[in-house]
């Protein structure tokens, strides 16, 4: 039964072939018909090729495992899931077993108990009793499955005192702590590495007792993924450096979360306590992040306590910024508001939430303002931000899964988006997608062809003279994905109309009529909600017609700098770092982080998520919309909303979609775009395209947050010695 | 039950207090009361003077009654009613925690209010809140049984659907295809 | 905010806990009002507190209308016999006088009401 899906694909002639007719499998065997088979008495229908533990777990029956897990392939040598089948002499490896037909399971027998209490008592034989001291305590399998499956008593005696089995710990870097003796052989931390981070760093050395896990050569993990191996690793040998004893889980109250530091929103759990994220783990949602998260977003969670601004500050007559009360701060801004009027500007940074962003725009719309621009650019002609399917990736997350051709132009999604990457690399791996790259060549961790980073290359393929637009056109679900950083080039206009032309000619051409091919990969998690709610991209207007009361809304990017603006132009930075807009500002008022806030965020794909409340902001600091709605009635115009309830509702008033948590609406104007932007006069600069995150030193410190972090600056040297290094 | 016990009770000692020769007040009664002897006592101009029938109080008779509309019990909660008003409750069912393989505890629904401010006490740097529902944490067998909850006490909520997960066919023979992707060169 | 369904509002029959209707409710309501509003000129008499007897009815009647629109037979009877209890509490001197100054909150600091209030004192 393991032979058969080898044996179809064998029959196949050509390799090519192979591909489709390997994606289709899932959708037949859909079609195939079930077979029966018994769990503990319990009949239950399953496909064919399904395992002993996924049948298992159909009816409810949780079967014990180290080795196996969901996501990663199947490996079935931690024995641990062996289960008794009737008329098998011996019990079988559930992780790794179809069911045939007519079996009978079980799950209790005295058999299967034997076998695990077997396995448990060898695994604990060579397991240190460190338990009060390790990490993983109250979320440790082996501590699990041993109160649940192991025996009663140990018949372990070290006669000859000659201590139990050690190994000596790795150093992998500033992110994850090892402490090898604690190790079971699992070999999930080298599945994820090699399959899922694409890093092959990982593997073992040695046999029987002493076999080791370890990077061969002593040298750091080099991965932007690699903090998921320490929620992999069922025992504590692989934990948490930054959070090593720090809290006990039991300890710590857990909040759900969306996280906010690239454009995914990736959704999490913050777990606090005494008013202190403590740390950030991955929340299970198939759509978005799977079951895993980046490095920045788990680990920068420490920098959410530093550089925090705390209290009000407002200029003194000597150029210093003194704190003060609320209300002082309130009223030394509302006055150069009214002193100026109509020329009031305001930028908003990467992590503003919808709620503060809205209410920012109704209270400058308010007093006469319009130029409200969000930090990262969009080209203006052609349909510009009117059609929203021009700025989302329309093909969601996980319509990845479908693609078969991947081109990228101009993004390296591995730092800007890792868990796309992820995403795409799984896609490369079990569907046998193809990737291409037009932009700088960069390690993606999967192969692909490089197109160049010619701009000319660009103009060949929108008009279809290209080599590769063949393979494109050949493509049944093709997918283009364009990096919102190249928006920021002069001639941004150009590139888009270019890419939208050539996906316009081929999806006239596909037979899949709800396929979309035009993805965008926004780089902040706030453009789309900004975007939405009518902000300008681009600070271009403002640099034009410079204001005399400019507001940072947590615009720390540097795009608008005081050389930018007149002498006199009064800054105000709202805000939750000292970074570059407080730096600036003449006066600050201290706003809320994403985990001290219940607010909106659009992600790239347009999914509508709201973070939670976790801790309360430290100090003075107070959530984001309040501080504006508090200031328009210094201002004297209140705003219409005293509750979060009512800005929501202020919120579906402006974008609808803005408050359907958890769905992504779809957008579909991508003929009238590319109507639009052949009226487009901006010609292709013969810069090459470039982005700005080449090399994992790059990834880490890219907001405020993330470059207040001192674990992650520990991260960045840590990868710029690895480097040096000659391994 | 014990409102009968009670009422009698008051009323005995209605009964002492006008022997004492003071002005008393109208004796009131909350138990099951005899309805002619009620109908009596309404026909004077004084507040009904009635007198609990021990056989047949409505609650144990196995009378039942017709009420219609949405059940909200938020006046007798004892519930302050700031506390109703402003607190916005959150219907979910729990996520796996993902350092875990096991998923006991996400089998249910859970109600969750608004997170409220907490602060350092300053005496002995503990971790302090004003909020008295911050902790309560209700688990319920269905959405349905939590959302009547939250209704009968008046509470605003809203829902968030759990996150569905594919399970995909697993197989061990791809780590060892020679001509697919999936083939594992380490171990 | 609270979008998606409602709990159904469905007829049912359901065990009484006093009344067997709503105009028997209301008579047992309007009969703890006349015993409670004769009361108090006892219970001023009584207790040393510094309230008049038309504040205390005033109090009176503020307590019974602040449940005004309540519809549902048991939850009146509760009510009712909560606020037996409380007389009861009340003509014996179980209750003493700081205890029945708790219906007027007078110790009890104001929360700000309006947002900017709310704001500059940093509490939802």
């Amino acid at each position: 039964m393991l032979r058969a899906p080898l044996h179809r694909a064998l029959s196949l002639p050509n390799l090519r072939q192979l591909s489709p007719a390997f994606r289709n499998l899932s959708t037949t065997s859909a079609q195939l018909e079930k077979i029966e088979v018994f769990v503990d008495d319990k009949p239950v229908m399953v496909e064919p090729g399904t395992t002993v533990l996924q049948a298992a777990a159909m009816v409810g029956v949780e079967i014990p495992r180290f080795c196996y897990h969901e996501r990663l392939a199947v490996a079935g040598n931690c024995r641990m899931c062996l289960v008794e089948v009737e008329k098998s002499p011996k019990p079988v490896a559930a992780c790794a077993m179809p069911v045939m037909k007519g079996w009978r399971i079980k799950t209790n027998s005295d058999m299967t108990k034997k076998a695990r209490e077997g396995v448990m008592e060898f695994l604990l034989v060579n397991h240190p009793l460190d338990c009060p001291i390790c990490d993983q305590g109250g979320e440790c399998d082996l501590q699990d499955q041993s109160m649940a499956f192991g025996s009663d008593r140990s018949r372990f005696t070290d006669i000859q005192f000659d201590g139990k089995r050690a190994v000596e710990d790795k150093d992998v870097g500033p992110l994850i702590k090892t402490v090898m003796t604690r190790c079971i052989h699992c070999t999930r931390c080298i599945r994820f590495a090699s399959e899922v981070a694409g890093v092959d760093d990982l593997g073992t050395t040695g046999r029987g007792s002493d076999m080791q896990v370890g990077t061969y050569v002593e040298k750091m993990f080099l991965s932007e993924l690699s903090g998921n191996v320490i929620d992999l690793c069922p025992v504590g040998a692989l934990t948490n450096k930054p959070f090593a004893f720090t809290a006990r889980p039991w300890e710590t109250r857990k909040t759900e979360s969306v996280d906010v530091l690239d454009a995914l929103g990736s959704n999490i759990v913050v777990s606090t306590r005494t008013g202190e994220v403590l740390r950030i783990l991955p929340r299970l949602n198939e759509e978005i992040n799977e079951e895993w998260l980046s490095d920045k977003s788990r680990f920068a969670c420490d920098g959410l306590k530093r550089q925090r601004l705390v209290a009000p500050m407002v200029k003194n007559e000597k150029g210093e910024l003194v704190s003060c009360e609320w209300e002082d701060a309130l009223v030394s801004v509302a006055k150069a508001m009214l002193r100026a009027g109509e020329q009031t500007a305001a930028v908003a940074g990467g992590l503003a939430d919808a709620e503060s962003l809205v209410a920012l725009k109704d209270l400058l719309n308010r007093l006469g303002g319009e130029a409200l621009c969000t930090e990262h650019t969009f080209p203006q002609d052609g349909s510009g931000t009117d059609l929203r399917s021009s700025y989302l990736l329309n093909n969601k997350i996980a319509g990845i899964e479908e693609a078969d051709l991947i081109l990228l132009i101009g993004t390296n999604p591995r730092f800007e988006a890792p868990l796309l990457n992820a995403r795409i690399r799984k896609t490369y791996i079990h569907k046998e997608c193809d990737v291409a790259l037009l932009g700088p060549k960069v390690d993606l961790t999967y192969d692909y062809e490089h197109l160049g980073d010619d701009t000319a290359t660009l103009k060949k393929l929108a008009s279809g003279q290209h080599p590769f637009n063949k393979k494109l056109s050949a493509a049944k679900n093709p997918m283009i994905i364009l990096g919102g950083q190249q928006f920021g080039r002069q001639d941004a206009a150009a590139i888009l109309a270019a890419v939208q032309q050539l996906s316009q000619s081929l999806s006239s051409a596909l037979n899949n009529k709800e396929w979309k091919i035009l993805n965008i990969l926004q780089q902040v998690a706030s453009q789309v909600a900004a975007l939405d709610i009518g902000y300008k991209p681009g600070v271009s207007e403002i640099r034009e017609n410079p204001p005399k009361v400019l507001f940072l809304l947590g615009a720390d990017e540097g795009t608008i700098t005081r050389a930018d603006l007149p002498k006199d132009c009064f800054v105000v930075y709202i805000g939750h770092h000292g970074d570059q807009g407080a730096s600036m500002a003449d006066a600050i008022l201290p706003g809320a982080t994403y985990t001290e806030k219940q607010g909106t965020f659009v992600n790239t794909e347009g999914r509508t998520q709201q973070t939670q409340v976790a801790v309360t902001p430290p100090g003075m600091a107070r959530v984001d919309w309040k501080i504006i709605r508090a200031l328009s009635e210094v201002v004297g115009t209140p705003l219409p909303y005293d509750d979060l309830n009512a800005v929501r509702q202020r919120l579906t008033e402006v974008a609808p979609n803005l408050t359907r948590y958890g769905s992504a609406e779809d957008a579909n104007y991508f003929a009238q775009a590319t109507e639009l932007s052949k009226s487009v006069k901006t010609q292709l600069a013969s810069t090459p395209l470039d982005v700005k995150l080449k090399e994992l030193q790059d990834f880490f410190m890219t907001d405020a947050i993330s470059r207040a972090s001192p674990t992650m600056a520990k991260c960045v040297q840590a990868v710029l010695k690895q480097k040096s290094s000659k391994y | 039950m014990a409102s009968r016990i009670l009422s009698r009770s008051a009323i005995s000692i209605f009964k002492n207090v006008s022997k004492a020769g003071r002005q008393t007040t109208a004796p009131f009664s909350v138990g099951a009361v005899r309805r002619d002897i009620l109908d009596e006592e309404l026909k004077k101009k004084e507040a009904p003077l009635v007198t609990v029938d021990s056989g047949t109080h409505p609650h144990q008779a196995g009378v039942t009654i017709t009420v219609s509309g949405k059940e909200y019990l938020a006046p007798v909660t004892g519930i302050p009613e700031e506390q109703v008003k402003t607190r916005l409750v959150r219907i979910f069912k729990p996520t796996r925690n993902t350092m875990q393989s096991g998923s006991a505890n996400t089998h249910h629904w859970e109600m969750e209010f608004d997170g409220r401010e907490r602060w350092e006490n300053p005496l002995m740097g503990w971790s302090s809140t004003a909020d008295p529902l911050s902790n309560m944490k209700v688990p319920f067998a269905s959405e349905e049984e939590a959302i009547a909850f939250c209704e009968k006490n008046g509470w605003q909520w809203y829902i968030e659907q759990p996150k569905p997960t594919k399970s995909k066919v697993k197989n061990y023979g791809i780590n060892f295809a020679w001509n697919k992707r999936t083939r594992t060169s380490t171990k | 905010m609270a979008t998606g369904k409602a709990a159904s509002v469905v007829t049912r029959q359901v065990r009484p806990i006093l009344s067997l209707s709503h105009n028997e409710a209301r008579m047992r309501a309007l009969a703890l009002y006349k015993a409670w509003y004769r009361q108090i000129p006892h219970t001023v008499n009584e207790n040393d507190f510094p309230k008049s007897v038309k504040q205390c009815r005033q109090k009176l009647r503020e307590e019974f209308m602040k449940h005004k629109d309540v519809k549902d037979v048991r939850v009146i009877d509760m009510l009712i016999i909560k606020g037996q209890m409380e007389l009861q509490e009340t003509a014996t001197k179980w209750k003493q006088s700081m205890h029945i100054m708790a219906y007027w909150k007078d110790t009890v600091n104001k929360k700000p009401t309006d947002f900017y209030s709310k704001f500059l004192e940093g509490k939802d």
